[in-house]
């Protein structure tokens, strides 16, 4: 565990010092900037609109965060050669994957944070309640980030970091999509549209599942078992993703 | 008699990339041992395959066959990983560290130090590379010589019995050489075995005092600088002075030498020197290349 720690400090510490990161979180204050104006827009529902682009503004700057920095998070070590001398330490390669990981995991969670800050701070000005459901829906959005991590990280260690980005945004878009792709697989007439859907819709995880950001606006309530089974899910998923990761890195050449 | 640091038997790699390329041999089956507190250079052209074997040895590339054992154990296991620097060919390090961060990583990766003696460490071992000016400034902003120095103070952070270092003295000038050749002796003379591949023969023949040398992924020449240059005598330089003007002669063979130093002495001739003629290493070394090539 120890070597686990140090990797992923000293990655947090490198995607913390990455001008990128800046230009992600301004994108992020853009966002939810946006809100203010397009709720001010409103006739009423002000407070509604603005917290729906916050969220929206959190969700999309912590997965460009997971899938653009998770892309390089291996490559570049690999380009630079700077994992030959971390392996060279007493340190395994699925540690190296772990500290990776984890370090990446470290700054979604900070940068979430302190964006989650900024959007409760402007939401309690426009009366809208910071209560348990306003965490439900960031935690849901965390747990969508750390998925989109392992995403990148798996699709990082054997291909190009271009390639990583078009595979997690695909991951993305039809991890959103997986409700409705069941939907039409339903309704579908075509045999082999319904073979092929349903093998994207069993290997793409489902991100819909993490979807709690109305719930503060309009008050739904969120399960504990809900939120637990997402969380297994989640947990479930990065499991088997980290896995297949190590399992292609463990005898990879470094040449 | 001197301990092993490291045995190789038989390492073979073969490179296969993409479906339709023919394979590559790296690597055709070589074997070699490192003693302890000894320096050793791993020598070859481009290509040759010194590289390839140094991954091979660390994992960070699998041989297909062969055995390698560091400390006598076949097993890379994390107790032996920290008992080995490593010096990686063209180093690029993490540029957002500072020096003094970047040796502290390392340091915490490569062993269970106290706070104390990690910052204790840092400080000494900066010093020894000569970087100790420069350990709060970030790598980026570090010239090619003081990266290649701090590359070596990490792989000497957890006081290694055994430092692996891969071309260390390339891309740098005169003055950074000398640096890095004498970083290297001072880490030989504190009893630690260096291992360093270099295709700088000059540099190699001041430091060494066993070879290791690679043609084409084949051993050409394992043991002792010496024995590697006596192979190449090329006889003796006698010098002498007769009737007041000085003579140089060359002898092929010790027994012309005395011969030859009789007849002088019986035309009462003085002896001024009498030099062994040997290639320089550089020169060795093209013989032997030409010769493989033949």
């Amino acid at each position: 565990m120890r070597a686990v720690k140090i990797i992923a400090l000293n990655t947090f510490r490198e995607i913390i010092r990455d001008r990128i990161l800046y230009g992600i979180v301004v994108f992020a204050l853009l966002l939810i900037g946006v809100s203010i104006v397009l709720g001010e827009l409103s006739f009423a529902e002000q407070a509604r609109i603005s917290a729906n682009f916050g969220f929206a503004g959190i969700q999309l700057s912590s997965a460009i965060l997971a899938m653009f920095a998770g892309s390089t998070l291996v490559s570049r070590e690999i380009d630079k050669q700077t994992v030959l001398t971390l392996l060279a330490k007493p340190v395994s390669r699925t540690q190296f994957l772990a500290g990776k990981f984890f370090g990446l995991t470290l700054v979604v969670a900070v940068v979430m944070l302190g964006l989650a800050l900024v959007l409760s701070g402007l939401l309690l000005v426009l009366g809208l309640k910071i209560d348990k459901l306003f965490l439900g829906a960031v935690y849901g959005i965390f747990l969508e980030a750390i998925l989109l991590t392992s995403i990148a990280l798996f699709f990082g260690s054997f291909s190009r970091p271009v390639m990583t980005v078009v595979f997690s945004i695909s991951f993305f878009l039809i991890g959103h999509w997986v409700d409705s792709l069941h939907f039409f697989i339903s309704k579908s007439q075509s045999e082999t549209f319904k073979m092929l859907a349903g093998v994207i819709a069993e290997i793409v995880p489902n991100l819909e599942r993490f979807n709690w950001r109305s719930a503060p606006i309009y008050g739904d309530a969120i399960s504990s078992q809900e939120v637990m089974m997402a969380s297994l899910y989640c947990g479930g998923w990065v499991l088997i993703l980290i896995t297949a990761t190590a399992v292609i890195f463990r005898r990879r050449d470094f040449v | 008699m001197t301990a092993t640091v490291l045995s190789v038997q038989g390492l073979k790699k073969t490179f296969r990339r993409g479906l339709r390329a023919k394979p590559v041999q790296a690597l055709k089956g070589i074997s070699f041992s490192i003693s302890a507190g000894s320096i050793t250079g791993f020598l070859g052209a481009n290509g040759a395959g010194k590289t390839t074997t140094i991954k091979c040895l660390l994992n960070l590339a699998f041989a297909d066959e062969g055995e390698v054992r560091f400390f006598g154990a076949s097993e890379l296991s994390p107790a032996i990983k920290s008992r080995i620097g490593f010096l990686p060919e063209r180093p690029y390090f993490y540029e957002y560290l500072t020096g003094r961060e970047f040796l502290r990583f390392y340091g915490e990766l490569s062993a269970e130090f106290k706070t104390v003696d990690l910052r204790a460490r840092v400080d000494s071992l900066l010093k020894r590379v000569g970087l100790e000016h420069a350990g709060d400034r970030p790598l980026r902003g570090y010239s090619k010589g003081m990266l290649q120095r701090i590359g070596i103070a990490q792989a000497l952070v957890s006081e290694p019995e055994f430092i692996i270092l891969d071309e260390p003295m390339t891309g740098l000038d005169p003055d950074g050489r000398y640096e890095v050749r004498e970083i290297i002796r001072e880490t030989a003379k504190s009893g630690t075995a260096v291992f360093f591949s270099s295709h700088l023969l000059p540099d190699a023949e001041q430091l060494c005092e066993r070879l290791v040398i690679l043609a084409h992924g084949e051993l050409v020449f394992n043991g002792e600088m010496h024995q590697m240059l006596s192979r190449f005598e090329v006889g003796y330089n006698l010098t002498f002075t007769k009737d007041g003007k000085t003579s140089t002669e060359s002898v092929p063979t010790v027994n012309d030498l005395q011969k030859t130093i009789d007849t002088r002495r019986a035309e009462r001739a003085d002896i001024l020197e009498i030099k062994l003629n040997r290639l320089t290493l550089e020169e060795a070394f093209v013989r032997i290349a030409m010769r493989e090539q033949a």
